[in-house]
């Protein structure tokens, strides 16, 4: 029972604190974080609930006059619809080989960095390059790197005889994802690469010599240093980049725009077609919110930690 | 002293204020929306020569890139925000028609001088379905075949007229010239993306029995146009291998470069090819199939909109685009064919044998159906079922059932 006494008398003078303090620098922190927060309503919530309202309606933009409530129905046809699970397939193929191929390609990154060599600085600024281009230039350069009558990527490997003829990377639908997904990843892995090299940086470099001594190789140090040292920089890093590769349609519209046929579909992807091209905004919601509902679990994991980490 | 500045200086305020309110009320702003590919734009010309000789109305013309043009002029509609007057083609008209986006122009064309001078058939062309008129035009092309001269000589052949001799032509000319067991070059220029269902139009609509109508589709006739397509690059391989994908750019730029000896477009691109091609490029109007012939007549608009703060002035300035003399100004950077008589006359933009290759083919021109539908089938349903077709995911019987589908279910 006495251990109980500081703790009460600690909420009780936190209790008191808390009414001293001038209502002014109570209401403080709320006023500086309400900009933030109003336009994050109006920008991401509002169309939000939107898309939500939209989807339980039949509406098709080119008839603005005509919104019917539906209930469920744009779900239900989206269930029995092939191409959602084609897209979905898609996604997930996607997913799972976009961002763990960002994130080896950045982890060996991150190692050779954090090694000692001359010109380090401007390998490191180097590195980035990738990651600070606009999707849509990386888009069209690496369209042109896979073209089947110009491209660089078809002519060394003719050169090098690893393959008899060009191969129409974009247009062949046994290629056409995996080459999107390589793109992706040259894109996406300086930030696995910085990420990881900032943890990296963070772990004491007594512990190396520690180990040095004890005998560890290099290997051993990696296991058992490096790699815990960077475990919460890793899982982080990749719930964000499963959450924004997910999203992520631009370069798949500039590079094949879907195609060939549904082969590069993914659900957000089809979702924008089916809204923006096809003006059917009630399914296209429908495709959204079928999509945001799927990737919530990445999305409560990610707040989950992210608050975890700010407590 | 002091009473006097006070009183000068609400003098000049109210002057200054009344001069910035009175040139807001009087000073009309039209947005205009439109789409060069050409870098040579010359809207502004147009806009400052309009704007002289119609003082009070101030142009604010906007380039907006062609390839997300309906999508951004549908959902701007919506939004509210819209142009007041914009270039429009025809197969738009139905969905502008249905969103009560457009205004009609039947009074103004009544007591506009320049009618008379517009060519003869246009305005028959692109009227709504019941007869209202929304659309001005303001430029038009056709399509036609483009072939290298030099490699039809070469390969002892002349331009096919018919489908028979156009898979001859396009098998003899997809060839290895470097010696390395490849074709390098490719008969044909398909273009399996967006906007390439003229090409497959040419090769299907043309055959008797063809068409959009109930069970047209879905004929036999219809079917063996999509089959010939598609034996083309499954079969004889005379398409190049992107074919799937392949958009405006890749089939120009395929062409220029002598991967492909013939493709389909019109004579908006003609300036480009010779200058890369020279006297080796030329054009005939594309082959017959199946008993008849099609081509696809590339028309261009503008229209007035019904959300427009000011329709005379929104009128007014699509009337000066399509009057003679700014309308060949203005199909001077579009590389397209003006639509007046007086600018037709005097034509000297385009070299002889392309204005010939689209003369020749005008008789035998046609639009795609006028309904809303055809601009999913243009969008989204032509562009997957013949890219799934290509790669052999479909048949071509089920390629024409799903625009079958579309139109008639």
């Amino acid at each position: 029972m006495p251990a109980a006494l500081p703790v009460n008398r600690g909420h009780l003078m936190t209790q008191t604190r808390a009414l001293t303090t001038p209502i002014g620098r109570r209401i403080l922190p709320y006023a500086m974080l309400s900009p933030a927060v109003v336009v994050t309503l109006v920008i991401v919530f509002l169309p939000m609930l939107q898309a939500m309202w939209m989807s339980l309606h039949d509406y098709v933009l080119f008839r603005p006059k005509s919104f019917d409530f539906v209930g469920l129905d744009n779900f239900s046809k989206a269930l029995a619809d092939p191409v959602f699970w084609i897209s979905l397939r898609h996604t997930v193929l996607w997913i799972a080989l976009t961002v763990p191929a960002q994130m080896l390609l950045g982890l060996i990154t991150a190692l050779l960095l954090n090694q000692q060599f001359p010109w380090r600085g401007l390998a490191r600024a180097l590195v980035i390059i990738p990651w600070a281009l606009p999707s849509v230039v990386i888009a069209l350069m690496w369209v042109w790197i896979y073209d089947s009558n110009f491209g660089v990527l078809n002519d060394f490997l003719l050169r090098l005889n690893l393959i008899s003829h060009s191969i129409p990377w974009l247009a062949d639908p046994d290629t056409a994802l995996y080459a999107i997904v390589l793109t992706l990843t040259w894109q996406g892995f300086p930030f696995f690469a910085v990420m990881i090299l900032a943890g990296m940086q963070a772990i004491p470099s007594s512990y190396y010599e520690a180990a040095a001594i004890d005998g560890a190789s290099s290997l051993r140090q990696f296991w058992h240093i490096t790699l815990p040292g960077i475990s919460g920089v890793l899982l982080t890093a990749t719930l964000l980049r499963v959450i924004w590769v997910a999203n992520s349609i631009d370069v798949i519209f500039v590079m094949t725009g879907g195609g060939p046929g549904y082969t590069t579909y993914t659900l957000p992807l089809y979702a924008f077609i089916k809204a923006r091209t096809g003006l059917d905004y009630g399914y296209g919601s429908a495709l959204a919110v079928c999509f945001t509902i799927l990737l919530l679990g990445f999305v409560i994991l990610y707040l989950r930690r992210a608050g975890k980490n700010i407590g | 002293m002091k009473t006097k500045l006070k009183s000068a200086a609400f003098a000049a305020a109210l002057m200054i204020g009344t001069a910035l309110t009175g040139g807001a009320a009087n000073a009309e702003t039209v947005d205009f929306w439109y789409h060069f590919d050409n870098p040579d734009n010359p809207m502004s010309d147009l806009v400052a020569k309009f704007e002289s000789a119609n003082p009070g109305i101030t142009i604010n013309a906007e380039n907006v890139p062609w390839n997300s043009y309906y999508d951004q002029l549908y959902t701007s509609i919506i939004a509210g925000n819209g142009p007041d007057a914009a270039l429009v083609k025809l197969n738009a008209l139905p969905r502008l028609i249905e969103m009560e986006a457009l205004e009609p122009i039947d009074a103004q064309l009544g007591s506009w001088d320049g009618k008379a001078d517009i060519l003869p058939n246009l305005f028959d062309l692109t009227a709504a379905a019941d007869g209202t008129h929304y659309l001005l035009p303001v430029q038009y092309v056709v399509l036609y075949l483009y072939y290298r001269t030099d490699m039809f000589e070469q390969a002892g052949l002349t331009p096919p007229t018919t489908c028979e001799e156009f898979r001859t032509a396009a098998k003899a000319l997809t060839r290895d010239t470097d010696g390395d067991g490849q074709p390098d070059v490719y008969g044909f220029g398909f273009r399996g993306g967006k906007g390439g269902h003229d090409h497959w139009a040419t090769f299907t609509l043309s055959r008797d029995g063809a068409g959009f109508g109930p069970g047209e589709m879905t004929s036999a006739a219809a079917v063996e146009g999509t089959q010939y397509v598609l034996d083309l690059f499954q079969k004889d391989h005379a398409f190049p291998p992107s074919a799937p994908n392949d958009g405006f750019k890749e089939i120009i730029g395929g062409f220029k470069a002598g991967t492909t000896a013939m493709t389909i477009h019109h004579i908006g691109s003609s300036k480009g090819m010779v200058e890369a091609l020279g006297d080796k490029v030329s054009a005939v109007p594309v082959p017959g199939c199946g008993g008849g012939h099609w081509t696809s007549f590339g028309d261009e608009s503008s229209a007035v909109f019904s959300s427009a703060k000011d329709k005379d002035a929104a009128w007014k300035w699509i009337s000066f685009l399509s009057s003679a003399g700014n309308n060949a100004e203005f199909n001077l950077a579009t590389g397209q064919l003006p639509v007046t008589l007086t600018d037709s006359k005097n034509w000297k933009n385009h070299e002889a044998r392309f204005v010939d290759a689209t003369v020749a083919s005008l008789p035998f021109a046609q639009l795609l159906p006028n309904v809303s539908e055809t601009a999913d089938f243009t969008n989204t349903v032509w562009p997957v079922s013949m890219q799934r077709a290509l790669i052999g995911e479909i048949s071509a019987t089920q390629m024409n059932a799903e625009i079958d589908t579309l139109y008639n279910k």
